[in-house]
């Protein structure tokens, strides 16, 4: 995801992350399905919290996965 | 009143009416409150879900957004928990967002990647407590014993990701919680966010 240091959600003025959007939260998810730490995504505060309910939410909903590639 | 947002996933096996009709049934118990409306009704239809739900691969997806008194949650929840024929359903509040999102529908996923993965068990993991960084420690030795552990304890590293992230902002502390966080992630992460932390590091 490289160095960012704006938040893009606040670039596009989100107000409010979309839960239901999983398009756009696969981007912040490892290749393991986890949450990208916020020196990763280069969000601000608000938006990184924001996120992290948005990713849990659909991950209870089988949008996006709990954890990925694992064959157990 | 209050605006909220519910989202249901029924088994796809269900044909159109019955899905039809179990909306109308839920719906009227909403409207059965005093004042309340709903406000819009979305099928997103047919979804392979991100992992298997009590065997089931596929949803039918439905978002529906109404306006109601609190008090008439618990019993509308109670009628769609009775419901086997629901596989999943979540109400949230509303905030403005669309009923259908923009990118819905590039589901391009691997079909292998979601195998061996359980289902269930999801609901509280959302609501966990902050874990501190201690937790990160305990979080490496579950790591390397159990199958089932290491899947809770990748859960646990999230968090305490996300607390290094703001003590980040505060204070000097952040330089130890950022060490161990490392340690963490380079046992079962890509190499892609190490290289940032090491960059942050020199600063």
């Amino acid at each position: 995801m490289g160095y960012r240091k704006v938040c893009r959600f606040c670039e596009k003025s989100v107000a409010r992350i979309d839960y239901k959007d999983a398009g756009v939260l696969e981007r912040y998810l490892t290749d393991r399905g986890k949450i990208l730490p916020r020196r990763a995504t280069g969000n601000c505060a608000r938006h990184q919290r924001q996120l992290g309910t948005a990713i849990k939410r659909a991950r209870y909903l089988a949008l996006v996965p709990y954890i990925q590639g694992y064959y157990g | 009143m209050r605006d909220y947002e519910v989202v249901y996933i029924f088994k796809s096996a269900l044909g159109t009416e019955d899905i039809d009709a179990r909306l109308q049934r839920y719906h009227e118990k909403i409207l059965a409150a005093e004042g309340s409306e709903i406000t819009a009704v979305e099928h997103w239809g047919k979804r392979q879900l991100a992992y298997p739900i009590d065997r089931n691969e596929n949803g039918y997806y439905v978002v529906a957004q109404f306006s109601t008194e609190p008090g008439a949650l618990p019993e509308f929840e109670r009628l769609l928990k009775l419901d086997d024929e629901l596989l999943r359903h979540l109400v949230v509040l509303s905030e403005g967002e669309l009923a259908v999102p923009i990118s819905l529908g590039d589901d391009d996923e691997d079909d292998d990647r979601r195998r061996g993965k359980r289902g269930d068990d999801n609901d509280d993991e959302a609501k966990v407590a902050a874990v501190d960084d201690t937790d990160a420690d305990e979080a490496d030795e579950a790591d390397d014993e159990a199958d089932d552990d290491a899947d809770e304890a990748d859960d646990d590293a999230d968090e305490a990701d996300d607390e290094a992230d703001e003590a980040d902002d505060e204070a000097d502390e952040a330089d130890e919680a950022d060490d161990e966080v490392e340690e963490e992630e380079e046992d079962d992460t890509g190499a892609e966010s190490d290289e940032g932390t090491d960059e942050e590091d020199k600063d």
